[in-house]
């Protein structure tokens, strides 16, 4: 019998190859709204003056001559780094705490309080506790976006384990499978419609925190930077660099974050409209 | 010789009592059909005896190689394929890709599935081949019991006849035993070797009835009169449509 579980390579890559296309034709979408948002940009610009707000025009002139200059992608890539490394924590921690209070209903009681806390303090007051803990180096970044983005991490995942569909807990029971195996092979693929919306809100987070921290921490990446502009009163490098946060939070988002929920949402996407799907 | 059997089992909910002195037998190659009004604990009963929950005190064996269970839910795996949800419980037995692919397409075709089908997702197909995957799943792990847990409550009546086929026709005429949760006498006399009525408010089976014949060799005029004598003249069947909404899981 030549029966398979799966079709072939050669189909599936096809398949993928497909799906990626077709992600990267709805860029064409994306494009109208940035162009969108640059023209009412340069109507601001056109009203105001160049002074208080440059066009878009010389702000991607500003982009494009930081693009050239070596000591630039050396800020930009502190940055990077404290933002990557800084989600990477925020997610282990999150997510950890998350599905353990999502299992047990007493750690939840005791998390809820202390997340409603955690979301109280103001991220400014954390920054000035880690500049004092820390001074201006990486760990007081980190320290901030662990705290700012913990509790969307920790309740994305809490949720996706509580609201978890028990028809297939005490399937998976009735087929042989142990609490492990019940959880790695049903209970971890639910959390991902809570988890990963979670997961986009905290990488968007750990982005402005890190340059917020850095700014006002006074420890160089994009934050410093932007802290020399506004000493210079030099709008268009401010708006330059504002413009490279946002792209570096773009190529993290779409490299890291939507590859790996496309093919999560490969079943989401079978179930979809055609006109929604494209 | 029994392959299941059940003596004094007694479970409660959270302290309420549900069953009370349940004994129950399954012969081997049997298929029996536990009836009784609606929540009456019938399903409890069926997962007491599938170890899915612990009952309260009594005595469970269990003398068959291996169970599988079919809920009146077809509990699909919904970011999985058809084949996929069907190599479920070979994939929980750790058996390898090669045969499990076998496997799968020999239980899809039991099942009545099409080939086509099982590269779909769930929400693509129907309420009826959903069910077909869920009953291709039990029978992919080559059980020798099987638990239907009213499988086939949520289907229309055509769709629910062709369904009760195939489980005749995998079930009871291939050797298999089974215990077959219903509330519709009709569909125990169909399906059945002997029917089980469980009281009212789950204390004890109050007795059972073998059906004459084969389960696939009755035409419908027997289950016909067999179930308009045993509701009009049995005192057994008295109180299988009555009923209170306990709502017991």
């Amino acid at each position: 019998m030549t029966a398979r579980l799966s079709p072939p390579i050669t189909t599936r890559l096809t398949e993928r190859a497909g799906r990626v296309l077709e992600f990267l034709w709805s860029g064409w979408a994306g494009l109208a709204a940035l162009f969108l948002l640059a023209a009412i940009w340069q109507a601001g610009h056109e009203a105001y003056g160049p002074f208080i707000l440059t066009s878009p025009q010389e702000t991607v002139a500003a982009v494009w001559r930081l693009a050239g200059d070596p000591a630039a992608w050396a800020v930009a890539g502190l940055t990077l780094q404290r933002a990557v490394t800084g989600f990477a924590l925020v997610s282990g921690a999150g997510i950890t705490i998350g599905l353990i209070a999502g299992y047990s209903p007493a750690t939840m009681r005791l998390a809820q309080p202390l997340i409603t806390v955690l979301m109280g303090v103001p991220p400014i007051a954390w920054i000035v506790l880690a500049m004092i803990w820390f001074g201006g180096s990486d760990a007081t970044v980190r320290t901030v976006i662990v705290v700012s983005a913990l509790p969307v991490v920790f309740l994305g995942a809490a949720q996706g384990i509580a609201t978890r569909d028990r028809g297939l807990d005490r399937m998976a029971q009735a087929f042989g499978a142990g609490p492990v195996r019940r959880f790695l092979t049903v209970g971890l693929r639910q959390t991902t419609t809570t988890l990963f919306p979670a997961q986009v809100l905290a990488l968007g987070t750990a982005f402005k925190v890190a340059v917020m921290a850095e700014l006002l921490a006074n420890a160089g990446g994009i934050g410093g930077a932007l802290a020399n502009a506004r000493i210079n009163l030099d709008i268009a490098t401010a708006l330059a660099w504002v413009l490279i946060a946002v792209l570096l939070l773009i190529a993290v988002e779409y490299t890291l974050v939507h590859p790996v929920k496309g093919e999560i949402d490969r079943w989401r996407r079978a179930a979809q409209p055609w006109g929604v799907k494209r | 010789m029994s392959v299941l059997s059940l003596a004094g089992v007694e479970h409660a909910y959270l302290g309420r009592s549900v069953l009370k002195a349940v004994d129950l037998t399954v012969g081997a190659q049997e298929i029996v059909a536990l009836v009784g009004p609606s929540g009456c604990g019938k399903s409890t009963l069926a997962h007491v005896a599938a170890g899915l929950l612990e009952p309260k005190s009594g005595r469970i064996e269990r003398r068959y190689r291996r169970h599988a269970m079919i809920f009146q839910d077809p509990s699909l795996l919904p970011w999985a394929t058809a084949a996929q949800n069907i190599a479920f419980g070979l994939r929980l037995s750790r058996l390898p890709r090669r045969q499990r692919a076998d496997c799968v397409a020999e239980a899809a075709a039991r099942a009545e599935l099409e080939p086509g089908d099982l590269a779909k997702y769930p929400v693509e197909l129907s309420g009826g081949m959903r069910q077909r995957v869920a009953i291709a799943r039990a029978l992919a792990v080559r059980p020798d019991f099987i638990y239907f847990d009213e499988p086939f409550t949520a289907l229309d009546v055509a769709l629910r006849r062709r369904m009760q086929d195939v489980a005749i026709s995998n079930c009871a005429d291939a050797g298999l035993s089974g215990l077959f949760i219903t509330h519709d006498l009709h569909e125990a006399a169909r399906i059945a070797h002997r029917v089980m009525v469980l009281d009212t408010y789950g204390a004890g089976i109050l007795g059972d009835r073998s059906l004459p014949g084969r389960p696939g060799s009755r035409s419908d005029t027997q289950v016909q009169e067999w179930v308009a004598a045993a509701l009009s003249r049995d005192p057994l069947f008295r109180h299988i449509h009555d009923v209170d909404e306990r709502q017991i899981a």
